[in-house]
């Protein structure tokens, strides 16, 4: 049963991944890496993720990706010219891409894992355990997020601010 | 190799880093191939994608909850970093129109 919904999230997922870069319109990239982003959330239930399965729908299929549909509903449809000025370009990111892709699996291959930790997974992934692990031992870096975060909404507003002429 | 039990069936932890190493590689090439910022933008979004789910993968196969910690974080970095890409890109477009990001090669506008 887990290897079904393994193999049908996975071939959802590198289909909507196609979809991303193959779309000519921005709009129909957006809502395929929702697709991805779904799918991607099902593979994280299946590894007992639950609370990340919840942020990954919530905040990213529903807040960032409405944001990107609002800057394209705000820039209209711009559709790309196929011209290039570099005409080897995609051949070349092809390349590399697969050597890339090679050089990882060769190292996933190899991998050896170290013993597990033999967590209780009745309460691996929870919202509880998730807590304790981000006020506990990681309660710096979390402190730091909402910096980050403040940061970004800072120069979100900064940059989309009227622009006052001849002042 | 090394195998999870989810459900009582055996899932191989190399399945789920393969498919993180192809969404990463796709992600990849929309970055290199791709002319308009915003796909270029989204493509970046896959990649921080393929990335969180080998974290995931990770904190699974070593039974440890700090993978999801981290996975965690970059969604709020991923997050912060969308926000500022569209704003700037929001910028961009307000004064002329960009349809490939080779036009923004010029530093004056």
């Amino acid at each position: 049963m887990a290897i079904a919904v393994f193999f049908v999230a996975a071939a959802l997922a590198v289909l909507g991944g196609i979809g991303v870069v193959t779309f000519r319109q921005p709009i129909r990239s957006v809502l395929s890496l929702v697709l991805v982003m779904l799918a991607l959330s099902v593979l994280f239930l299946l590894l007992s993720a639950q609370f990340v399965f919840a942020v990954q729908i919530i905040v990213y299929a529903g807040a960032v990706m409405v944001l990107f549909l609002f800057v394209i509903a705000l820039l209209g449809p711009a559709r790309e010219l196929a011209r290039g000025r570099l005409r080897f370009q995609t051949w070349l990111s092809a390349l590399f891409v697969l050597v890339l892709l090679g050089l990882m699996w060769s190292l996933f291959q190899g991998a050896q894992y170290r013993q597990p930790d033999k967590a209780d997974m009745s309460f691996f992934g929870t919202v509880q355990s998730i807590a304790v692990g981000l006020f506990t031992t990681y309660l710096y870096p979390f402190e730091l997020t909402s910096i980050l975060l403040l940061v970004a909404a800072i120069g979100a507003i900064y940059l989309s601010r009227k622009q006052i002429d001849d002042l | 190799m090394s195998t999870l039990v989810i459900g009582g069936s055996h899932l191989d932890t190399s399945w789920f880093l393969l498919l993180s190493a192809i969404l990463f590689g796709l992600g990849a090439v929309g970055v290199l191939v791709r002319r308009n910022p915003l796909v270029i933008l989204i493509s970046i979004e896959l990649m921080l994608n393929a990335a969180n789910l080998a974290l995931v993968t990770f904190s699974r196969q070593l039974q440890n909850l700090d993978g999801q910690l981290f996975a965690l974080m970059s969604m709020t970095v991923a997050a912060a970093e969308a926000v500022v890409g569209l704003a700037i890109l929001v910028d961009i477009f307000r004064v002329r129109d960009v349809e490939d990001v080779d036009d923004l090669s010029e530093l004056r506008g």
